[in-house]
Parts: structure tokens; sequence; C-alpha cells
């Protein structure tokens, strides 16, 4: 007997289950469609907000006194990351803009020639007839 | 005849299900068991490698020039605006699977506005900075660097609302094309984010006020919300193709990026609720920025608007009328067999869409 001849219960029920998903998802999607859902999931995550903000300054005062870092804190890090990446993709583009400028220079003699620089292909490409595609 | 050869030709095959069991928990080892190497990141992924060069950032947007890959090439640039709560790689997958690197190879000058998380000091970015700024600021850029007057645009999902709004804006402007990708323009379609957001239940003045920047979980839920146990489906179809690799490196790429939503600035939030959804906006040719209204009516440019047929993210129905309400003459839609995702990438996208594309756009890319 091979391996595909012998029946594996638990993979017939994930090939029924992924067969069936659709219509479960459908029925769920429709359950979230009713007002009582939403009128719930509006209630949940204003109370969410409210509890965050309580937890998040408890926390903040606790972390705080024990000399830790503070989500505020961490998050200041990750926005002064942020900045210094902006700064990065400024410079990139400007190298980028410099070493245009200089193949421009080159082009009239004025600039000793970059060969690092990718040719520029021409733009005269013409789609194919009708015979040739 | 040796014990040896005995035994290789009449070699027993246990066939009880214990046997079967060990057998395949056996394999799964000894193969690393492939399923639970989950990629991390997008270089574990392997992903968005084609060479590009950034030639421009603003906020959260930041505007690539891929390297052309052929010596001729046609003459209007192509820019993509990506969806901002979206990574730009889904485009950019492995080699062979690469919407941009496909468009290279058939001789465009591809150009992407993809996005990069935002900071709390970018949680007042609105609609209007986006299109305004960003897309406006993207397409001079394109334009000073490939030395043409015109390009051609084309947006996916959010993306699409970026791009015509800008048209729109723009009627005289340097859109010379403009395809849209599965973009929803009438809320009315899109069922259960409409009922939310009727129910009045939801308060995202306060939610925008408190968070500043949607994080991209919250994203994710309410995506996740409109197929529900797609997600866990897929992990079961995932153990059942354990041992294909390809299948496996797909799947988890795919699922990888489906849950790597960008979070989104509090204000885009406010108006994809308040003026989107609730109030319809974009369907009504009301939708206002910087004073100005977005007539989609305007767009008169030649369209091309792709839609799939099996897409929950952005329904058919909400996304259908576009077509309808732009002005151009020369307009399209192409509607394939398949999903949001599965419109831009794999196999069905390679096959079917991507050289339908290609077609419109080389008869109106010189």
């Amino acid at each position: 007997m091979s391996e595909d001849e012998i029946i594996d219960p638990i993979r017939l029920w994930r090939e029924w289950m992924i067969k069936s998903e659709k219509q479960w998802s459908d029925h769920l999607t429709e359950l979230m469609g009713d007002e009582r859902f939403s009128k719930g999931m509006g209630r949940y995550i204003q109370e969410g907000l409210h509890s965050h903000r309580i937890f998040s300054d408890g926390m903040a005062q606790y972390l705080s006194s024990l000399n830790l870092p503070s989500r505020a804190d961490v998050l200041d890090v990750g926005d002064r990351l942020g900045q210094i990446e902006d700064t990065l993709a400024g410079l990139q583009v400007e190298i980028r803009e410099q070493r245009a400028q200089l193949t421009r220079l080159a082009n009239t003699g004025v600039a000793p020639v970059d060969t690092d620089q990718p040719k520029r292909p021409s733009r005269t490409k013409q789609p194919p007839t009708k015979a040739s595609s | 005849m040796s014990t040896l050869a005995q035994t290789s030709r009449q070699a027993p095959v246990d066939d009880t299900f214990e046997s079967h069991v060990g057998r395949t928990v056996e394999r799964a080892i000894s193969r690393n068991i492939p399923g639970l190497r989950i990629p991390q990141t997008e270089s574990e992924l392997d992903v968005g490698t084609t060479p590009k060069d950034l030639i421009y950032s603003r906020d959260t947007a930041r505007l690539y020039q891929y390297r052309p890959l052929l010596d001729e090439i046609y003459r209007v640039p192509l820019l993509i605006v990506m969806s901002p709560v979206a990574k730009g790689y889904i485009l950019d997958l492995a080699k062979g699977q690469s919407f941009v690197e496909y468009f290279l190879l058939q001789g465009y000058d591809v150009y992407m506005i993809d996005w990069v998380a935002p900071r709390r000091e970018h949680a007042a970015l609105g609609f209007d900075n986006f299109v305004c700024d960003v897309v406006g600021d993207a397409v001079n850029k394109v334009l000073e660097v490939s030395g043409e007057p015109d390009l051609t645009m084309i947006g996916y999902c959010m993306g699409g609302m970026l791009a015509s709004m800008y048209t729109a804006l723009n009627p005289d402007g340097a859109v010379k094309n403009l395809a849209c990708f599965t973009t929803p323009v009438n809320a009315d379609g899109m069922t259960l984010y409409k009922r939310w957001a009727e129910a009045k239940s939801f308060d995202i003045d306060r939610l925008v006020d408190e968070l500043g920047i949607i994080p991209g979980d919250m994203v994710n839920a309410s995506i996740q919300a409109l197929r529900p146990l797609q997600k866990s489906a897929g992990q079961l179809n995932l153990l059942n193709n354990v041992h294909n690799d390809a299948f496996v490196k797909a799947q988890l790429t795919f699922d990888r990026w489906a849950s790597d939503q960008l979070p989104i600035p509090g204000e885009v939030a406010r108006g994809m609720f308040k003026d989107f959804l609730m109030d319809n906006k974009f369907a009504l040719n009301a939708f206002e920025l910087r004073g100005e209204t977005v007539d989609l009516g305007k767009i008169t440019v030649p369209f091309l608007h792709v839609a799939a047929e099996y897409d929950h993210i952005v329904p058919t129905a909400a996304s259908k009328d576009l077509i309808s309400m732009v002005g151009s003459k020369d307009k399209q839609e192409i509607v394939v067999k398949g999903g949001h995702v599965s419109l831009v990438a794999g196999g069905n996208a390679i096959y079917r869409l991507w050289p339908k594309l290609d077609e419109w756009l080389r008869e109106r890319g010189t």
C-alpha cells in the first residue's frame, strides 16, 4: 500500500476545512456585520483605549521609579532612528544627483567620466508590429 | 542470493497507520520542517531585490527608480503608486515572479512610490499630503530624471485612489495614461466596513486623537475580518504541502506580506472612515483636497481598470464604478480570476494579467 492510499483522517479534515473555508468565513463576516456586533466592537475599542491610557500612565510611573525606559522613551528612540533613516535617504538622493551632475559635466568634457555610472538606455523602443508579435 | 539482496528486493512496506505517521514525522524532521522556518524579515524572504536607486524621499514616501535591463526602452516612464498601507515588495517578489522585473524586461523605465511606517510626527498627514505633495513631487521627479514630458501612472489598491485623485486634480498634467488595479471607489460595495461605519458605534475621532498613528496590527485585523478563516485555511494548506519547498516558500512569502501591513497616519484613517466610508464622497465626486473637488469625470487620459473576480478586500462591487466614472474615451476594464493579491503576484498574474497589461501599455508608451 503506498502512502497516498493510506486514509489520513486529519488530512481529510484539513482538506474539508480548506474547501469550506469561504462559507465559514462568509458566515462569520455576516455575523460581524450585525449591528450588535459593531456596537460591541465599538465599545470594546473605546474601553480598550481608556484602559490603555490608564495602564500606560501607571506603567510609565512604575518604570520611571525603577529607572527603566517607558514606552514613550522607546518611541522617542524609534522616532530618532526614523529621523536618521530619513537623513540617510536624503543623502542617498543627494549623492545620486551629484553623480548625475558629474555625468552631465563629463559629457561636455568638463569632468572625468564616471565609469561606474550605468549607461542610460535610449528611449526609442517601439511596440512590436502585429505581424511580428 | 545474499540476505542483503533479498532485503532490498522484498523491501517490506509497513502499511499500518502508526508507521505512516512515523514516516511522516521522520521525513518532516529530515527536511528541517520547512513549515516552521518562518522568515521574519524582507531580507530573509529575499524579496524586493531588483536593483533600484532611491531618487526622492518625503515624509513616509520613497520614490525608487529601477535600473533598466534593456538598452532600448519605451519613451514614456512608468510610475507605480503603491498602497500606503502595504509594502511594495509584493510587486517585486523573487526573480521570475516580479512584476517590476517583468516590465523592465519588456522595456519600460519603471519607478515606484513605496512607503515606510509613519512616526508620531506624521500623524497629521492626510490624503491631501499624499496626493498633492507626495504624488505631485514624485511625478515632477520622474519627469526630471527621465527627461520626458509625460508618464504612465499605475496605482494598486489605495495607491489607485491616490493616482486617480492626482490625475483628476491635474487633468492637463503629465499623466499620459492611467491604470488602476483593484481600486475602491464606491464604499457601498464594501459591505462590512460600511455597516460598521453606519452603526455609528465607532468613534474614529477618539481613536485617531488617542493613537495618532493607527497601528499596522489594527489595519491587519480589519482586513482579516473580511475573511476571518482564510489565514487558518492557508496554514492547513501549508501542512498539506509541507514537502513542497516551492509551495512553502511562496505561501510564507504571501502570508508574511499579508500580515505586514503598514500603520496609517491618523488623518488618512479619518479621511478613509469619514469621507470615503461614511459619506461615500469618492463615488459622489465630492471628495475635497485643499479646497478642490476630486471629480473623476475630469480624467480624460487613456484609462485601464483591473479588478479581481474573487477579491474580498476590494470586491468588484466597490471598484466597478470607476470605469464608468472616469471621463476618458479610451478606457478599458479587465476582470481576471483570482483575489486581491493574486492579481499582481503569482502564476495567475504572470501568465494572465502582466501580458495583457504590457499589451495595453506598449501601445501607449511611445
